[in-house]
């Protein structure tokens, strides 16, 4: 995870090259201990169609990146990175969510009954730490975030990698046997950005918009 | 300002490849690289089709599909459940008193069903029955399902529900999570087969071109040292060689006939210039021989007028005549002296051209010992012979002065002890051989590169021209004579002729 972590800005530098529009989205600003926290509200990114994906059974990882940026400059100024695991416990009729990010690097557990509950849970992107405060200064500034579902993480990289390294034989219940090739081409295997991304922006805002607590 | 170049640097010089190297080298591994490159091709289109059958779309979705399915399996066993406990709870008996075995012949006509209970409303358990033998289906979970009672209270039962489908359900959720995986990276996954595949062409086909260059070197380097050897050769070197080394293929075969032919050249030539020297020496011969010759006799005749008229004189005086008797010998010797020199020279300066015929060489070498004893000088004269023919072109006069010559020196040297000489007629493939050798001090090493020149003799009485002339009319037979030791003792002298005939190998000739 701590690599993962490390991965964050510059998974987040391709995104705010990428990030040249994306939809408007609304969002709430905050302070906490001199900190400025941010609150978005990406419904629009968990249409109702993902429903059947969300309940399919398998993980699902959510992953939101958002960037501190001067207005219409690139260098973001703070990063924010969270990745959400959801699965649906088909005998329990629940779906179980695992929410990691920097306030708790080893994940929350959370349970959610419902899709709606859930929906609103991944749209509310709350608690987001966007650095101190007096780094805003006089400017006006806007953040981007980058929203992806299933992106080719770094888990998922190293499994396939032990996948084709130890491929399955061909014999029912042998044990995957070690192939040269495959671990020559798990050795050469690259991660790749192909897991389609969703851009979103806020408005522009100044440090004296944010609210003292 | 240049430093010599470090030795690594020489090294790689030393080594440098050969254009011939090179090219066999290159012939290599293209050979090698052409096969693998349409293989690559291939390994890139299997790897395609394997990965789409083994990750076909339709696959990879009914997997993901399966916890679904798993999902409507439970939703019916729960509903069957909740089923059953609902008839349960319509035939619970009123009387409390009925209700414990009711329960207890619920659970043994109900499948599944492990415990049933009766809750009062305050949650008390007012009657209970429970199944505690094994589940006929194996390990289980827990499947709840509660009734509320009409008249208050609450029907609770447990139902088994096999765990196996949870253990199946993780199962295949685990796979179809690595499958999708694997399709979300079946691009990247080819790319990196074919990178794999590529890395492992290119390595065997670096393996082979070094193999290439180091079989092809195995034969390059022995026709560069053929080339630099014949460069050697234009440039006059006729000592070259070549090493032909241990195998026996074609440049092995050429290293050889190169070395035969550098040989050849090399005794054809020492023949020519030690031909062209004798042909000189016999021109200071002739010369020499006419010199001498022309005033010995006015000497011979001034001297005898001499004589004559002291013989004429009346009264003579005896003690000129002693002194006159005297030098009258002395002349006449030394005269008698400088004629067999004379003429000896100009036998050497006469010495006529050799005309070959066909003879066979021990024949010859036996005929000439039968005759030899007239020459009164060895005491000893054997032959051995070689079985076979040694047929060679001779001139036999010639070759009788040559045998002689070298009879004689033999006895020369043997003196006082009477001479024992041998005479050897063998044969190799090409030439025959004859060997003259004798038991007496032989002859140092230092003296033998001098013996075949003209003039040179270690005798007070020799002419030196014995062995000089032996070797001219050898040389023009064709042959060699060469001078070495007796294992006993003693000096022999080999002489070599070519064969005459390439029936040479033939039976015998009727003689
Ligand atoms: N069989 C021999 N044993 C030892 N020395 C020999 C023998 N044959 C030749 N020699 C040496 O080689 C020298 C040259 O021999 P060569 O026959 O040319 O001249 P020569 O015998 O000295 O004079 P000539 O032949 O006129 O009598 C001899 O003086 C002698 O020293
Ligand atoms: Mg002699």
């Amino acid at each position: 995870m701590r690599r993962a972590a490390r991965l964050l800005p510059l998974l987040l530098l391709a995104g705010a090259a990428l990030a040249s529009d994306g939809a408007a989205v609304p969002v709430e600003l905050g302070s906490r201990g001199g900190r400025l926290w941010a609150r978005l509200d990406l419904r629009t990114a968990f249409p109702e169609e993902l429903r059947r994906t969300f309940a399919n059974g398998l993980t699902n990882v959510v992953s939101l990146h958002v960037a501190l940026l001067p207005e219409g400059g690139d260098e973001p100024a703070a990063l924010f990175g969270r990745v959400v695991e959801v699965r649906y416990d088909v005998w329990e009729e629940r779906w179980v969510v695992q929410v990691r990010d920097p306030q708790s690097p080893r994940g929350r557990r959370l349970v959610v009954r419902g899709w709606e509950e859930l929906r609103g849970l991944l749209a509310d992107a709350r608690d987001l730490d966007l650095g101190p405060v007096a780094a805003l200064g006089a400017g006006r500034w806007q953040l981007r975030a980058r929203v992806e579902l299933n992106p080719v993480s770094r888990e998922l990289l190293e499994r396939t990698r032990e996948y084709i390294a130890n491929p399955p034989s061909g014999v029912r219940g042998a044990t995957p046997s070690r192939s040269v090739l495959g671990a020559m081409a798990s050795y050469l295997l690259h991660g790749t950005e192909a897991s389609e991304a969703r851009l979103f922006h806020t408005r522009a805002f100044s440090g004296r918009e944010v609210p003292a607590p | 300002m240049s430093a010599p170049a470090p030795p690594s640097r020489r090294w790689l010089r030393g080594a440098r490849p050969s254009r011939f190297e090179l090219s066999i080298a290159l012939a290599l591994v293209l050979a090698a690289v052409l096969p693998l490159g349409a293989s690559l091709w291939l390994a890139s289109r299997l790897a395609a089709e394997n990965l789409a059958l083994g990750l076909d779309p339709r696959v990879v979705d009914r997997l993901e599909a399966t916890p679904a399915l798993y999902g409507d399996l439970f939703q019916a066993r729960k509903q069957l459940y909740a089923q059953q406990a609902r008839a349960l709870a319509q035939g619970l008996p009123r009387s409390p008193a009925a209700v414990g075995p009711y329960l207890q012949a619920a659970l043994e006509r109900t499948p599944r069903l492990r415990r049933a209970a009766v809750l009062t409303e305050a949650g008390e358990v007012a009657a209970e029955a429970e199944n505690t033998a094994p589940n006929p289906e194996g390990e289980w979970r827990e499947a709840p399902a509660r009734v509320a009672l009409p008249g208050g209270g609450t029907l609770e039962c447990v139902f088994a529900i096999e765990a196996h489908f949870f253990a199946e359900l993780d199962e295949s959720r685990e796979l179809a999570e690595a499958m999708a995986g694997v399709e979300a990276l079946r691009a990247e996954i080819q790319r990196s087969y074919v990178r794999a595949f590529a890395l492992l062409l290119f390595a065997w086909a670096l393996v082979a071109g070094l193999l290439g260059w180091w079989l092809a070197r195995r034969t390059t380097r022995r026709v560069t040292a053929l080339v630099r050897a014949t460069g050697e050769l234009a440039r006059g070197n006729l000592a070259v060689r070549v090493d032909p080394g241990r195998s026996a293929d074609e440049v092995a075969e050429l290293a050889r006939a190169f070395n035969t032919m550098v040989a050849e050249v090399r005794e054809s030539r020492d023949r020519i210039v030690y031909l062209e020297k004798i042909s000189g020496w016999q021109d200071v011969a002739r010369r020499l021989a006419h010199e001498i010759k022309n005033p010995l006799t006015p000497i011979q005749l001034a001297f005898q007028q001499l004589e004559a008229r002291h013989r004429l004189l009346a009264a003579p005086d005896p003690a000129f005549a002693r002194l006159l008797a005297e030098a009258g010998e002395i002349v006449r010797e030394e005269i008698g002296t400088l004629e067999r020199l004379v003429g000896e020279f100009s036998a050497f300066a006469k010495l006529p051209e050799v005309r070959p015929e066909p003879a066979d060489l021990g024949d010859f070498a036996e005929e000439y010992a039968r005759a030899s004893p007239a020459e009164g000088l060895a005491a000893g004269l054997e032959v051995v012979r070689a079985a076979g023919p040694c047929p060679v072109a001779l001139d036999r006069a010639l070759m009788r002065t040559v045998l002689a010559n070298l009879v004689r020196n033999a006895a020369e040297a043997s003196r006082p002890e009477p001479a024992r000489i041998h005479l050897g007629v063998s044969r190799t493939t090409a030439r025959a051989v004859l060997t003259v050798g004798d038991e007496g001090p032989g002859i140092p090493p230092e003296v033998r590169e001098r013996i075949f020149d003209p003039y040179f003799t270690t005798k007070s009485e020799g002419t030196g021209l014995g062995l000089a002339i032996a070797k001219k009319i050898v040389l023009q037979h064709g042959g060699e004579i060469e001078v070495g030791g007796r294992p006993g003792g003693g000096a022999q002298f080999t002489l070599s002729f070519p064969l005459s005939s390439p029936s040479a190998a033939g039976p015998a000739r009727p003689s």
